[in-house]
């Protein structure tokens, strides 16, 4: 009486598929592609500079991440590269190199059973821009652009008009969780049938005079003007995040169409788990986030003994390390103490609605490679962040099982747990 | 420059063509612009002759030649006025 009988394609929907990672695609502060992104990970190199976007001598903060040296034209015709902005060209590029990874052919494929799920945030001086322009100007001077430029569904759209994709096309946002976020999406739609592959992930260029000044009234932003040492996580002396740019783009299929094809299978994609914390916009909640933790693992079916390593939310905000580290204590009890803990964030900064999904490649090249990338910058213990940090050099370990972290800034969350493509035999 | 050849500079530019191809009798469709071409190329017209086209008049066009036409009677007019 209370369930329903669940059909897609006149079959009843009894088994659930299983989600693999096929492909993977990065643009960030640090590289222009996995490939540079996996060996600047294993150094611990730093991808954070000082600002050079925007005049930034009346700002308090004086570093970011910018992806360095992007060419779009390398990705996408002349006119694609007029018509939008930098956050959805990075959008396009990380998903060209993930469907190029992934080796999907899209005239051997249904188009209605192909995907997208990505979250985006633009430039917001460009609808400011667009704002004045039309109260000085008039409504006949608007931008025809307007719309596809702005949009939060900007990038889903560009990348499924790109791909002739003509399955589920969903726009997630939840801040600073999008990209993990939109990855979970994309894994129900698959679990429920109602697609066979789908690109999943976030875009991020935000990064401008309003959007920087926006977050640093909040206190977030480091004002430590050192690029090398402004963002450290986890370290006592911590004062902030650092404000990044760049996208991250990974295929998820069912596990059967990427045995079918011939795919290269990366990782499989186990669980999601959201949750919000419903309490205050900037302070989170660890209660709420190791609800999403807990969630996560429930959903993947493991338990917590099971888990090798956990790529954190990891900030460098006071409030979010602290609360990250309780929040795991609550999550996996006295296990949190021997699982290390390692911060992404610490190399690249917080790409906002990109960085889930560019964590979430993090995570796989660990576990591929066989290498817990460092947390660096991490100097003095802070007695509130008592975890294993993997401080500053990278550690070789096997790898089976990971927990990635996404909390959004407004209190959304979402965990998602990968695991060694060896465990699906 | 003649209002059509600045006309064809500025949809070029837009759709990303080679200025020769388009011709009066050429249209849009076969130069394959898209919608949103239309529209840049409508309102960057617009700008940079400082005219009006209204959405009803841009729909009676069938090939480019009407849109330069329906320009240069309004640049006239403006040189009148």
């Amino acid at each position: 009486m209370f369930t329903a009988i669940f059909t897609r394609g006149g079959q009843e929907l009894t088994n659930i598929p299983r989600v693999v990672v096929t492909g993977m695609g990065t643009l960030n502060p640090m590289a222009l592609s996995v490939e540079e992104f996996k060996e600047g990970l294993a150094v611990g190199k730093s991808g954070v500079n000082t600002i050079t976007r925007f005049d930034a001598s009346k700002y308090q903060v004086k570093v970011d991440g910018e992806v360095k040296g992007f060419d779009p034209a390398q990705y996408m015709d002349l006119k694609t590269v007029d018509r939008n902005p930098r956050a959805v060209q990075f959008g396009i590029a990380a998903a060209k190199q993930a469907i190029e990874s992934a080796k999907l052919d899209m005239a051997q494929e249904d188009p209605v059973r192909v995907g997208v799920a990505s979250g985006c945030m633009v430039e917001s001086s460009y609808v400011v821009q667009q704002s004045e322009r039309v109260e000085q100007r008039g409504p006949r001077r608007a931008d025809p652009l307007f719309v596809a430029k702005s949009s939060p569904s900007a990038v889903s759209m560009q990348v499924g008009m790109m791909l002739g994709a003509k399955g589920p096309n969903s726009s997630v946002n939840s801040l600073c969780a999008t990209g993990a976020d939109a990855i979970g999406t994309a894994f129900n739609f698959i679990r429920l049938g109602y697609a066979d592959v789908m690109i999943a992930g976030g875009a991020d260029s935000s990064l401008d005079p309003l959007g920087m000044a926006g977050i640093d009234i909040l206190g977030a932003l480091s004002r430590n003007p050192d690029p090398a040492k402004a963002c450290r996580p986890f370290d006592l002396n911590r004062d902030g995040f650092i404000y990044s740019e760049g996208s991250g783009m990974i295929v998820l299929e069912s596990y059967e169409h990427a045995v079918k094809r011939g795919a290269p299978i990366l990782a499989e994609l186990a669980g999601a788990g959201w949750s919000f914390d419903a309490h205050d916009a900037t302070a989170p909640a660890p209660e709420a986030e190791a609800y999403a933790m807990r969630s996560a693992i429930d959903s993947a079916g493991i338990t917590i003994k099971d888990i090798d390593y956990v790529n954190a939310h990891g900030t460098s905000t006071k409030l979010n390390d602290a609360n990250e580290t309780r929040a795991l204590k609550i999550a996996l009890g006295d296990q949190a103490y021997k699982i290390p803990v390692s911060s992404t964030k610490s190399m690249i900064g917080h790409m906002i609605t990109a960085a889930g999904a560019i964590e979430s490649i993090a995570t796989i090249l660990a576990m591929n490679e066989g290498i817990i990338y460092p947390t660096i910058n991490y100097e003095t213990p802070d007695p509130e962040c008592d975890l294993d940090y993997v401080p500053n050099v990278a550690r070789k370990a096997r790898v089976d099982i990971c927990l990635k972290e996404s909390f959004g800034l407004g209190g959304e969350n979402c965990c998602l747990v990968f695991k060694h493509p060896r465990l699906l035999s | 420059m003649s209002v059509e050849d600045q006309i064809k500079d500025i949809v070029a530019k837009i759709i990303h063509v080679d200025k020769d191809i388009i011709t009066r009798e050429g249209s849009f469709k076969e130069m394959k612009a898209d919608s949103l071409d239309i529209v840049q190329a409508l309102v960057a017209v617009e700008e940079a002759f400082d005219i009006e086209i209204p959405d009803e008049e841009a729909q009676k066009f069938q090939n480019f030649g009407d849109f330069v036409s329906y320009v240069e009677k309004q640049v006239e007019k403006k040189g009148e006025g």
